[in-house]
């Protein structure tokens, strides 16, 4: 078992390269456990190819991904129990309703608790019994996170969720939620464009830039020693692009 | 908590915003000596912020002496909560002074203008406070 203060996800001097192609360059960074780390950059700054190796389907050039002390690539298989993951596109067998969809991830999981993922999908106001393809986005990417969260994962990898972090942002969802990882310790790991969306969320910020990590801080104890909001730390270090911020 | 707000948006990092919001509650009676306050988890729900940030603002509360920790209670205001310093005082006044600045000149409004607005502002809290009595 893991305490406080210990690093459950490092990432060290990784670099990937596809053919000729550098699409990360060197990168180190580390979250703790409990953390809330969302890592910052534009598309095509290699927020994919780093989830990718965390979750070890993608060997690193040059480097680790280290997930509780163990490297991500060779130990995938085991290290997948303790990690769950919302993918960038919301993505299941459509005929099947979220009561069908938790029942189908349950044989997966040693201990999967379908009692509490059915209590979340309620709470994110999802129907149980539709089916997956007949939900609008927003259930899709709850009914999303009630699975990713169904082992109770020590880790949660948000992959730059297409809807962005509106669901989490949403009052009584963010309560329930961030409180009840809070008081379990779970990490999380967000890789996203949606500056909005880990405001106030966000623990510890790394900000991408050109396949490198550019800055990483505490948010708010960077947002202190700049003077500056996070829409400002991150268009002076990530650059402004045609005027917009993503 | 409905009297304190936070913005996430804004420079000021969020537990310095919350110790100044709480600062300001105690030292206007909103929250009295002795008083519970909100536990870490539920400000942070109500807040909407992550409750490692307010853990952070309780915690330097807690070090200034104006809130206390009853270990199985929760936290309260301290039973005589110290006064703030002078030089407390001034650097938060000049720190909302510049914030209120640098609104004003983004509005284009005039010095004068925002004086005004100022001075107004002193008045109407009173004003309020004697009406809810």
């Amino acid at each position: 078992m893991s305490g406080p203060g210990e690093t459950v996800l490092a990432v060290e001097h990784l670099t990937v390269r596809y053919g000729r192609r550098v699409v990360l360059s060197d990168v180190s960074l580390a979250a703790d456990r409990g953390q809330v780390y969302a890592l910052l950059g534009r598309n095509g700054t290699g927020k994919t190819s780093l989830i990718r190796c965390l979750l070890g389907q993608q060997k690193p050039s040059a480097g680790h991904a280290v997930l509780f002390g163990r490297d991500a690539w060779r130990d995938r298989r085991e290290l997948m129990r303790q990690v769950g993951v919302v993918p960038e596109e919301p993505d299941a067998p459509a005929e099947l309703n979220a009561r069908q969809l938790s029942a189908l991830s349950a044989r997966f999981y040693p201990r999967w608790d379908a009692a509490s993922v059915e209590a979340r999908i309620e709470r994110f106001e999802v129907p149980m019994t539709v089916a997956f393809d007949r939900l609008s986005k927003g259930q899709k990417g709850g009914v999303m996170l009630a699975l990713a969260l169904g082992h109770a994962p020590e880790l949660l990898l948000l992959d730059d969720p297409t809807l962005g972090l509106d669901l989490i942002a949403r009052n009584t969802v963010f309560g329930e939620v961030i409180g009840e990882l809070a008081d379990r310790g779970t990490t999380i790991f967000i890789a996203t464009h949606d500056l909005a969306g880990v405001e106030g969320l966000a623990d510890r910020v790394g900000i991408l830039k050109d396949q490198r990590l550019a800055l990483e801080g505490d948010l708010e104890d960077l947002k202190a020693s700049r003077g500056q909001s996070l829409e400002e730390i991150f268009a002076a270090v990530a650059g402004v692009e045609n005027g917009r911020l993503s | 908590m409905k009297n304190l707000r936070v913005d996430a948006k804004d420079p000021t990092p969020l537990w310095s915003q919350i110790e100044e919001g709480m600062r300001r509650l105690v030292a206007a009676g909103g929250l009295q000596a002795g008083q519970p306050v909100p536990s870490v988890r539920d400000l942070a729900r109500d807040l909407r912020i992550n409750p490692a940030t307010v853990s952070k603002a309780y915690q330097r509360l807690t070090e200034a002496g104006l809130f206390e920790v009853r270990r199985g209670e929760g936290t309260f205001v301290a039973a005589s909560p110290p006064p703030m310093g002078r030089a407390e005082r001034s650097r938060i006044l000049r720190e909302a002074a510049t914030r209120y600045a640098a609104l004003a000149a983004s509005l284009g409004a005039s010095r004068e203008e925002a004086a005004d607005s100022l001075r107004s502002a002193w008045t109407e809290p009173r004003r309020e406070k004697g009406e809810e009595r």
